[in-house]
């Protein structure tokens, strides 16, 4: 018994950190059903295929490398919904919304280069909650009073509209020093 | 054809001497709230539904809600009248349009909305409602923080119902109680600032104290909690920093370890949106902690840590069970058998999930204290004896998200 509570909860923890809600959700199923996440690998792969990795960052093979997952590098701080699983990508907004252009700053490791840059961490505004892919890094982040750092606030400032839809990670610069 | 009926006759004859009709009901009534509030009363609020909702945690009785507008639903509870005050942000078209920001009056028995105060339309909106807004202690003023990222508070005079003052406060963030004409903010370079009023609500000072703590190596998380006059906030690292607001400038003590060496060698840690409860009468700090490695602030908690304050000295370990899981706000819930896989996997495996673990703690302060856990995503919510740390089981009160717990005590009196 005490194996498979350790097994679980590995497993419980691999799928929270690796994947995205959606995958979360889809391996949440697959244990309920007695059949594992492979249904949905079929579907996964397709996915991918359509797309092809940044030059200079991870595979999208890999979790590191995947926008549309939380453990993709650039997410290290990121706390809220992935434009990219919401019609948008990684660098830009869902249609019809529009990006905040205040803004808090993350710095995060490219398993590539071994670099870390500065990530700005831009609000999609003007749609409600996207509900897909929801992701809580917080890598270096800091509590309200420390404002730029914080990821708790809603960074739908400078909008025509405070109400928060999803989130970007756009790649604005290298980081002299780590932190 | 005759004689089976004439069989019948008596048996219908029968049937409706037995069959009184039931008294008529005028529609049209409404409940109200039976004040005082019963002390296991519990407010719980979903962003998604955009509203609190009052649960009896004792009990699993929704009893009530307060809608709210955009943003994480957090009410502020009067104590010397019965009203309950909202922050909310609407716009016109929903989502988009005319801005408004304004904090709605409702009536705690009826809970029917009987008056606003349109705020400027800068409230901080955030994940989480800690310090976003405060009510003065004698419920004269609530202050509401704005963040547009410039810093400022918004003070609106509760008695006249009117706003009495915006007043900048640059480099400080978030406002708590700290007397009748003050409040307390928390600055980016670990100083604490006391916001003065004067009797109109108006500013009459701010007085900015040395840094206490250093934002930078180990900051203090906005979730303070309360004893009398004495303010806990706890750092990242598990050091609790009293603030001590009874004179006219804060005194500060020695920060004292929640965790030891053995228990930081393990990784233990706080983390979660609401980490921190106190009972007052009991003189007790509920820490929800986790073990886990750096930067791990907001991870959700798998025990309860409580400390004796006065003494700083951990009297007691909970382990937390799920609070349970809901679809849509319908418990999933099973009997027999399927109950007890269900309860494994939800003490097993889903507790362990980021987004289903335990992000938030709450404590009611009579002297049968229950400890109330919700994670924001789980929808359940868990209820323990706070002395003992028994489970008592869990309650559902129908939100889809349990974002913001709130226990407030002393409310809904005349």
């Amino acid at each position: 018994m005490e194996s498979i509570d350790r097994w679980t909860t590995r497993l419980a923890r691999r799928l929270a950190r690796g994947t995205s809600r959606r995958g979360f959700l889809a391996a949440l199923g697959g244990i309920l059903a007695g059949g594992g996440a492979l249904p949905l690998l079929p579907v996964s792969r397709a996915a991918a295929q359509s797309r092809r990795a940044a030059p200079g960052e991870p595979a999208l093979e890999l979790p590191e490398g995947d926008p549309e997952g939380c453990a993709y590098w650039r997410y290290c701080a990121v706390d809220g919904f992935l434009a990219s699983c919401c019609g948008g990508t990684h660098t830009s907004c869902p249609p019809g919304t529009e990006m905040s252009p205040l803004t808090w700053l993350g710095t995060c490791k490219n398993p590539v280069d071994g670099k870390h840059y500065v990530i700005s961490y831009n609000d999609c505004c003007g749609k409600d909650v996207c509900g897909r892919c929801f992701c809580r890094g917080t890598e270096r982040e800091k509590p309200i009073y420390v404002t730029h750092k914080n990821n708790d606030i809603d960074w739908c400032m400078g909008t025509e509209s405070v109400v928060y839809n999803s989130t970007v990670a756009v790649v604005v610069g290298v980081a002299t020093e780590e932190g | 054809m005759r004689r089976p009926l004439a069989l019948l006759l008596p048996l219908v004859a029968a049937a409706s001497l037995a069959r009184a009709d039931l008294p008529f009901e005028v529609p049209g009534r409404v409940e109200t709230i039976a004040l005082p509030p019963a002390p296991h009363w519990v407010w719980v609020g979903d962003p998604l539904l955009r509203r609190t909702a009052l649960v009896d945690a004792g009990t699993g009785r929704l009893l009530g809600m307060v809608s709210s507008g955009f943003g994480m639903p957090a009410a502020l509870f009067a104590r010397s009248r019965p009203e309950i005050y909202v922050p909310e942000t609407h716009y016109t078209r929903g989502s988009r349009g005319e801005r408004a920001d304004v904090l709605t009056i409702y009536d705690a028995a009826t809970l029917a909305p009987t008056g606003e105060v349109v705020l400027p339309a800068k409230r901080a909106i955030a994940a989480t409602t800690d310090g976003l807004a405060a009510l003065s202690d004698d419920d004269r003023f609530a202050a509401i923080f704005n963040l547009t990222p410039a810093t400022s508070v918004s003070v609106v005079d509760l008695e006249a119902r009117v706003l009495s003052d915006e007043i900048p406060t640059p480099g400080c963030s978030l406002v708590y109680p700290a007397g009748a004409r003050r409040f307390a903010m928390l600055c980016a370079d670990g100083a604490l600032l006391l916001l003065h009023l004067d009797e109109s609500g108006r500013r009459a000072g701010l007085a900015r104290s040395e840094p206490f703590f250093d934002p930078s190596e180990d900051p203090v998380t906005e979730k303070g909690v309360r004893i009398g006059e004495r303010w806990y906030f706890v750092s990242f690292a598990g050091r609790v920093h009293e603030v001590d607001l009874s004179g006219e400038s804060p005194r500060f003590a020695e920060p004292w370890p929640l965790f030891d060496d053995d228990a930081r060698s393990e990784g233990w840690q706080v983390g979660g949106a609401q980490h921190l409860a106190v009972h007052e009468a009991d003189g007790r700090l509920y820490a929800l902690v986790h073990r886990g490695g750096p930067d791990e602030h907001k991870h959700p908690g798998t025990e309860v840590w409580v400390y004796a304050a006065e003494e700083r000295r951990r009297m007691r370990r909970i382990e937390l069970q799920s609070p349970g899981l809901t679809f849509l706000g319908v418990p999933i819930e099973a009997d027999g058998m399927a109950g007890s896989i269900l309860d494994w996997l939800l003490n097993r495996v889903f507790r362990s999930v980021p987004e289903l673990g335990i992000d938030s703690i709450a404590v009611t302060q009579d002297d049968d204290p229950l400890l109330v856990t919700v994670g924001a995503f789980s929808g359940g919510i868990g209820t323990y004896d706070a002395r003992s740390g028994e489970f008592r089981g869990r309650v559902f009160g129908g939100n889809m998200t349990n974002a913001i717990l709130q226990a407030p005590s002393g409310w809904g009196r005349p």
